[in-house]
């Protein structure tokens, strides 16, 4: 098993809603903790990050600032159908990042989308994505 | 490419304090000024974008003219979800509109009550000087004592309708910038 969504291993973001050149969304799979990208106001704001191929996901783990209410959605074809597979409320906090883990079974997903449904403040950040899985052979 | 960071600037206010006027006038840089009143239903809405001087950036503003009539009230609050901030009007020669400043706003920031919105208080129609019935002493202290800015203004005569809106635009800017310091700071 290993961190899918790397943009070295050829993981891509194919949609941000926020682009602020400085904090680009690519900032999120780069592998470094301290880059992120920024929300640059209103919600929901969402991303997609494409894998190479087809993959098993078993969990994801999001560090975050600001974030309230998300949710994480797959496909398994390069559709709009994408399916829910979580919903959740973080607890808000203070001076350190957020850091949310969600395990699944396996899903099978080649694209993942992230939706920040609402936030506590204007703006949110995400610093660090990592999905951990297998390819589907 | 430059960043362009957005917010939703709710303007808010009793009929007829010209909210609408304000924003048409805003929106359209001075080309379009409404010469017949039209009652609005619901909610207006129209994009603005401001470039922020000295930057390459713009904050677009999302501006929803929300409907004054009491009547409208349940409708327009749907709209309000997430405001960025709040512009809050009244007609000088109008003193129920006056009153109603402080329920306008408490409407608004209670859709977000943990979180900091900023906000102006304008003062509309000062051009009609001899039916004026609101000190500018009167209009300050209330901005004052609700944590607005003041400013005034005159859609008839387009005279200062663009520097609150320019103000929020700028402000709004500046909290992004904080903001990004902070999120950088987490992780120092």
């Amino acid at each position: 098993m290993f961190d899918l969504a790397l943009s070295e291993a050829g993981a891509q973001i194919i949609l941000a809603t926020s682009s602020d050149d400085k904090y680009p969304p690519e900032h999120m799979i780069d592998g470094k903790d301290e880059t992120f990208w920024a929300t640059c106001g209103l919600y929901p704001q969402e991303f997609v990050i494409r894998f190479t191929s087809l993959v098993n996901i078993n969990s994801v783990s999001i560090t975050c600032y600001n974030i309230r209410d998300i949710k994480l959605e797959v496909n398994s074809d390069d559709s709009q159908n994408f399916k829910t597979i979580e919903q959740k409320e973080f607890q808000s906090s203070d001076s350190a990042p957020q850091i949310e883990d969600f395990s699944f079974g396996n899903v099978k997903a080649q694209n993942l989308r992230v939706v920040i449904e609402s936030g506590y403040d204007h703006f949110c950040a995400v610093y660090k994505i990592t999905v951990n899985g297998t390819a589907v052979h | 490419m430059p960043a362009v960071i957005r917010a939703k600037c709710i303007v808010v206010g009793d009929a007829g304090v010209g909210k609408s006027s304000m924003c048409q006038l805003f929106s359209s840089d001075g080309a379009h000024f409404p010469k017949n009143y039209t009652m609005t239903i619901g909610a207006e809405f129209m994009i603005k974008p401001v470039v922020i001087p000295d930057t390459q950036d713009t904050v677009e503003l999302y501006i929803y003219d929300s409907a004054g009539k009491e009547i409208f009230s349940d409708m327009v609050i749907k709209f309000w979800d997430h405001p960025s901030m709040v512009i809050v009007v009244y007609d000088v020669t109008n003193e129920s509109s006056f009153s109603s400043c402080e329920k306008w706003l408490e409407r608004v920031r209670s859709q977000k009550p943990d979180l900091m919105i900023t906000g102006v208080l304008v003062a509309n129609k000062i051009d009609l000087d001899q039916r004026r019935l609101i000190s500018p002493k009167a209009g300050k202290e209330l901005a004052h004592r609700t944590g607005l800015d003041y400013y005034e203004c005159s859609a008839k005569e387009m005279q200062n309708v663009d520097t609150p809106f320019y103000f929020l635009a700028s402000e709004y800017y500046k909290l992004y910038h904080e903001k990004l310091e902070m999120f950088k700071a987490c992780v120092a």
